[in-house]
């Protein structure tokens, strides 16, 4: 009896084809920007997107031509930290032109889909029931259609601000296998930093690409009195944990309520206060990564 | 996918389709030499699987519009942005997955449902994320029974075949 492959074709369709060809265009695409660089975390609610928009503002203060992809599909939030939440995207034969951010940082995000504040990520479909079968391949999907269908055009560097967790970090796996870099967010919290070291496993292990480093966010806070740093957490130094996953430390930003309200207010802090405390850590972790993506200093 | 006669030996080809309802295609296969066919019925998560692969069994015989599959799988989205085209289904192969596809792509938005003032009212009573998303499925399954108005009485009807 015949098996699968003694059968020639799939009646037409193409199927594998199909799939090449959508590989080709990704591939297309990604061709024109210089470096991809993912950063991601262990826990939710360490402070990764606010420190994305951040990087992407400093390294367009240089000049460079930045984009920002939001990759957690069911909890974006770099549209409202770069203030386009506003604007609408424009379908062209060519792609999707992205919104734009300060200093002309283009902006892909799943919120620019969406109608309200109050709407969750819902694919449509009869099986939401059983939603767990299909959701994540629905996910890389519509991960794939934003990187390959958004007219980025002529890129130095592409920020992707991972979902936070180990699990969704293979995803990029297909889709980005030249990943340029890695950089990985952490609190100075026991929690925070036993599973982030599950994310480092994931990145070094599955994606292969250089870590760029780790940075440490809310580290310290500032006391309204005196002016000393304290410790805002019991946990230990993250500097340590980077020696100990043999990845390099990019530095520590303190709590900064400042560094809060401005991703409120869709204004980066970087712009906005490039005295405050957080926005100088910040800028000293982004000529960090800037060194090590061989990017062009920032003017003096 | 491929279906294979097994007296005859020799792979069968599609001759019909239906659907999809309520989530699930038909497809029938027939067998060009002993004339026997055999119909393959997906559940919703089959087709479901399928739809999330985002190609075109039958052929994709022009690139797909940007973002297409988000626009045509988002549940709610910005009046803004534009919704999915129609998909284009050519070619003589086994158009599964792009019945799949239009399954779940939103329709060209040539019927316009008019609701009831009471109806309208029962639909503001769904939570707002999940509004969209029941008015759509309402409009179109009053669509597919030529219903010229949405009443609450539609809206029960559809509750009961769907549970929404």
């Amino acid at each position: 009896m015949k098996t699968y492959r003694d059968i020639a074709g799939d009646a037409g369709s193409n199927v594998m084809g199909q799939v090449r060809t959508q590989e080709e265009n990704l591939r297309a695409r990604m061709a024109k920007i210089r470096l991809k660089v993912a950063v991601l975390s262990g826990k939710g609610g360490v402070g990764k997107s606010v420190i994305v928009a951040n990087l992407a503002t400093a390294f367009a203060m240089r000049g460079l031509q930045v984009g920002v992809l939001d990759a957690d599909i069911n909890g974006p939030s770099q549209a409202k930290m770069l203030g386009v939440r506003g604007q609408r995207l424009t379908f062209q034969a060519e792609g999707v032109q992205p919104a734009r951010g300060p200093l002309g940082i283009r902006v892909v995000s799943m919120d620019l889909f969406l109608p309200s504040d109050e709407t969750p990520v819902l694919w449509s479909g009869p099986t939401e029931g059983e939603g767990y079968f299909w959701r994540g391949a629905m996910e890389v999907a519509a991960l794939r259609e934003f990187l390959a269908d958004t007219d980025w055009s002529e890129l130095d560097l592409l920020l992707l601000d991972l979902p936070p967790g180990a699990d969704r970090i293979p995803n990029l796996l297909p889709l980005l296998p030249e990943l340029h870099g890695i950089i990985i967010v952490t609190l100075p919290s026991e929690v925070s930093q036993l599973i982030v070291a599950k994310s480092v496993t994931v990145a070094k292990e599955i994606l292969k690409a250089p870590i760029v480093g780790m940075i440490e966010n809310m580290a310290t806070h500032l006391c309204s009195r005196c002016g000393a740093h304290a410790p805002l957490f019991p946990g230990q130094d993250s500097a340590r944990l980077a020696e100990r996953l043999s990845v390099p430390f990019l530095g520590r930003i303190p709590f900064d309520p400042l560094l809060s309200r401005c991703a409120d207010e869709g204004t980066p802090i970087l712009m906005s206060y490039p005295a405050a405390p957080a926005a100088e850590a910040l800028s000293e972790i982004a000529a960090k990564v800037g060194e090590a993506l061989c990017l062009p200093p920032a003017p003096s | 996918m491929k279906f294979l006669c097994v007296p005859c030996d020799e792979p069968m080809k599609i001759q019909e389709t239906k659907g999809p309802e309520d989530g699930s295609l038909t497809v029938i296969f027939g067998c060009q030499t002993c004339r026997r066919q055999v119909a393959l019925l997906t559940n919703p998560i089959e087709t479901q699987i399928v739809r999330s692969l985002d190609v075109k069994i039958g052929g994709q015989q022009a690139p797909p519009d940007p973002m297409r599959f988000v626009r045509s799988t988002l549940a709610a989205m910005r009046e803004e942005v534009p919704s999915a085209s129609q998909p284009t289904s050519t070619g003589s192969g086994c158009p599964f997955t792009s019945i799949a596809n239009s399954a779940f792509e939103r329709p060209t938005p040539i019927y316009r449902a008019v609701w009831t003032e009471e109806a309208a009212q029962r639909l503001n009573n769904i939570p707002s994320f999940a509004r969209s998303w029941a008015q759509k499925g309402i409009e179109e399954y009053a669509q597919e029974r030529g219903y010229q108005k949405i009443t609450p009485e539609v809206m029960d009807e559809v509750r009961e075949r769907f549970g929404m």
